[in-house]
């Protein structure tokens, strides 16, 4: 016995399949295609280690709506704290380190760790952004998040 | 026949526009359609979406098994589903239990017995297999409602007497793609094993 043995079933599972075309929206192309001028290829790609969206369960919710994110590649990390459009947080190394803010449909804005690695920059808009962390001759990239 | 996926993801990852517009149209009903069967729709589908797109950008050369691609958009969907909605239950002031209408209470292509996410896009990429007539057809009778005979006859010019044959035909070959032949591998037959 195989799954959609019978052909009413199998017409089902096909109505399922058709329908979920019309989810598509044209933002949604429009962005999807436009995300191939993001392609990299000799960047380091740093991890994502911790998302507080990804450890909180709906049992313990948390009376903050802070998120914190922690990116880490060998030899650099960068912490990250963002609540009511304020982006605070910690980059390592801190010798020359630049740290810059993405996002796919704006200007690049730089944030200037102080000699401790901290930084903070207030004004911030959700939406999806990644982080770009330059020092020495390294350049490492974080996965792209949604604030 | 569409572009074997292993190709396309080899040429994105060389540097090909045209065939990371070719991916981008073959799985946008798996993620779109995920999302909204999270329950998100308007930004936050739309922040979702283009997450995922831009992080297979970032992997694409870093697929291990490109035949794996709908696993993994489907997966980083759901991740990404999922992060949106624990976020605005967080931020929200009243209790999400309360309101049984919340974006993805539960998610519901994890349910046993409906069709998954993966599924789904085997189905359409074995339409996509069909003859134009066969697939023409099969189209026409799954629309809500579907279309009827009179209309079918008139369109595809197939004789009202022959239609549920060729339907039963399309489907019968359908079975048979590619796309649903790697879905379901053959079973073995006894005793081939020692």
């Amino acid at each position: 016995m195989k799954k959609w043995d019978d052909e009413s079933e199998l017409m089902a599972a096909l109505g399922e399949a058709v329908a979920d075309e019309s989810a598509v929206t044209d933002r949604a192309r429009t962005a999807a295609l436009a995300a191939f001028t993001w392609r990299t290829v000799d960047e380091e790609l740093m991890e994502l280690l911790h998302d507080s969206a990804m450890t909180a369960g709906a049992a313990v919710r948390s009376t903050s709506a802070a998120r914190d994110l922690v990116f880490e590649v060998e030899g650099a990390s960068i912490d990250i704290e963002f609540s009511d459009g304020v982006l605070t947080g910690q980059v390592s190394p801190t010798e020359g380190a630049v740290l810059k803010l993405q996002r796919p449909e704006a200007d690049d804005i730089s944030l200037t760790p102080d000699s401790a690695g901290f930084f903070r920059l207030e004004g911030v808009e959700p939406g999806t952004v990644r982080f770009v962390l330059e020092f020495a001759d390294v350049r490492a990239v974080t996965p792209w998040v949604r604030l | 026949m569409p572009t074997d996926v292993a190709v396309l993801v080899q040429q994105v990852a060389a540097g090909d526009e045209h065939a990371w517009g070719q991916l981008v149209e073959r799985y946008l009903p798996l993620v779109c359609g995920l999302i909204r069967r999270h329950r998100l729709h308007g930004a936050d589908a739309d922040d979702v979406s283009q997450t995922v797109w831009l992080r297979l950008v970032e992997h694409i050369g870093r697929l291990r098994e490109p035949e794996a691609l709908p696993g993994w958009l489907a997966s980083t969907t759901r991740n990404e589903c999922l992060r949106v909605i624990s976020q605005s239950r967080r931020s929200m002031p009243v209790d999400p239990v309360e309101h049984s209408d919340f974006a993805g209470a539960e998610d519901p292509d994890h349910i046993a017995g409906l069709t998954s996410a993966e599924e789904r896009q085997a189905l359409r990429e074995a339409l996509s297999e069909l003859p134009e007539q066969r697939r023409a057809l099969l189209l026409m009778l799954l629309t809500d409602p579907p279309a009827t005979y009179a209309e079918i006859t008139e369109r595809l010019g197939i004789p009202t007497g022959s239609i549920g044959p060729t339907r039963a035909r399309a489907l019968e070959q359908l079975r048979g793609t590619k796309a649903m032949r790697a879905l379901f591998p053959p079973v073995e037959p006894m005793g081939v094993r020692p």
